[in-house]
């Protein structure tokens, strides 16, 4: 009767709730056989997309790298800056406060764009497709990971705070031994999650050509002009990485979840 | 370099154009997204049946794949395959709505799964009618759970349509790019546009965090 739990709902609803749900499924289903040029279906030459596979690998690897350089350097980011938002000195938490906050609620394409056309200007330094994108990627994922750190330091208990203090470790220590290790179980699930936001965000990266697994695949599919298998294949490859990811992420949080008990 | 201001006190009527297609663009695709969203929603919650499994793969899939991946794909092989003309905005709107319903779907689950079992035990157990259940036990009390992850999908959504500059919809980032190569003032147009969806996007992005802290005290004490 409520649609969930099962337990509450007698048998013959829950079969008509099925049966209502099958035939709009069906229905959409018919609606967009009909409407599908199967003669087009039909000549589909998949054969494309292993022709140019070492192109297309390429192109993930690049994909690969910039998720791990958004990943490494944005935790390292992330964690600095995080540790300066704790100082003492106001204008330094300001100013990581408007960094973050500018980084996190603008578009990353915006973001790109403006470092790639307007930091020559500024600075006169002329910078590839790439190092824009590297740099564009690695500022937006220092502002997101700074959260998620700032965020885990500040659940650390107060008491452990006072502890470390009355016992006069020195800062260093005081970070690495007592703040950073029980933060670091809290951040990890949100980590490896914005590991996986930017393995997806990499693609706006395509807007400026840098050769990752999007650019690549529209050139190809320019050339050969094979759009459906290219960019399904290319959504398919997206998504059993992206799932793989997301699921060994699950796991990660259950395992988490099981030795806090 | 000069910033030059007269180039955007020329040409900031585009600006606002490309804002309003930005703006509309959002809401129909976040309108069109609620309505998918809640029929996938329920489709999961079955939690077995052809229906669960559906709606398992459809909101997977358009959570995983990168949305410019999806924004071509609408763009470039839906209309082949169902060889009809659509247009850019119309492809977009598609796509940032497949995009939407996923992401919406989870979060009504969320939200609906956040209601504590026995308020509707209870419900039922004092016979109240299963309408007045939906509404009153379960949808508004989910619905005050949900509201910080809709409100911030919503800034996501946001910054999603100026993806759809890569296939020309004249929206903001569309614009501001045009502009720029058109007068060579790419500072000026871009800086423009960034201030334009940092004053949208941050009260949005206040509100969640505000609503979400409010809710975590509430659901403590």
């Amino acid at each position: 009767m409520l649609g969930y739990g099962g337990q509450t709902e007698s048998h013959d609803r829950t079969w008509g709730q099925n049966a209502l749900f099958a035939a709009f499924a069906i229905g959409l289903a018919g609606l967009l056989a009909y409407q599908v040029n199967w003669e087009l279906i039909g000549s589909l030459d998949f054969s494309v997309v292993w022709e140019y596979r070492l192109p297309l690998l390429k192109g993930l690897g690049t994909t690969l790298f910039l998720t791990a350089i958004a990943g490494v350097l944005g935790i390292f980011f992330g964690t600095i800056l995080a540790i300066l938002s704790q100082s003492p000195f106001a204008p330094l938490r300001w100013a990581v406060v408007a960094y973050v906050e500018v980084f996190r609620n603008t578009p990353l394409l915006v973001q790109l764009i403006w470092l790639h056309f307007a930091l020559p200007a500024f600075t006169g330094i002329n910078t590839t497709a790439l190092e824009s994108g590297i740099l564009a990627i690695t500022l937006q994922a220092g502002a997101y990971f700074t959260e998620i750190v700032r965020a885990g330091i500040e659940a650390v208990p107060k008491g452990q705070w006072e502890a470390a203090y009355a016992l006069g470790l020195p800062d260093w220590t005081r970070w690495t031994r007592v703040i950073l290790p029980p933060a670091l179980r809290i951040m990890i699930p949100p980590l490896v999650n914005l590991i996986i936001s930017f393995f997806k965000a990499s693609a706006i990266l395509s807007i400026l050509q840098v050769s990752e697994l999007m650019t690549v695949t529209n050139r190809i599919s320019n050339v050969t002009f094979k759009p459906i298998e290219l960019f399904t294949a290319t959504a398919a490859i997206y998504f059993v990485l992206g799932y793989i990811m997301s699921q060994a992420t699950l796991r990660i949080e259950r395992v988490l979840q099981r030795s806090q008990r | 370099m000069r910033f030059e201001t007269h180039q955007l006190a020329q040409h900031y009527p585009l600006l606002f154009e490309g804002l309003r297609i930005t703006l509309t663009i959002c809401a129909l695709s976040l309108a069109f997204g609620i309505v998918i969203g809640l029929v996938a929603c329920f489709g999961k919650l079955r939690e077995r049946g052809i229906a669960y499994r559906i709606a398992v793969i459809y909101i997977d899939f358009f959570r995983t794949i990168p949305e410019v991946v999806l924004i071509f794909w609408v763009y470039s092989c839906l209309p082949l395959m169902l060889s009809l003309r659509i247009s850019a905005e119309a492809s977009g709107v598609i796509a940032l709505t497949l995009f939407a319903s996923a992401y919406l779907a989870e979060i009504f689950r969320a939200g609906i799964l956040a209601v504590p079992r026995g308020q509707i035990e209870a419900a039922l157990a004092l016979g109240v009618p299963s309408l007045h259940i939906w509404i009153r036990v379960i949808l508004q009390p989910a619905i005050r759970r949900m509201m910080p992850a809709l409100v911030s999908f919503l800034t996501e959504l946001i910054k999603a349509t100026s993806l759809l500059s890569a296939i020309g919809v004249a929206e903001m980032a569309y614009q501001a790019s045009v502009l720029g190569s058109k007068t060579f003032a790419y500072v000026e147009f871009l800086s423009a546009i960034g201030v334009l969806y940092f004053i949208i996007i941050f009260p949005l992005s206040i509100y969640a965090r505000r609503a979400e802290r409010r809710l975590v005290s509430r659901t403590a004490n």
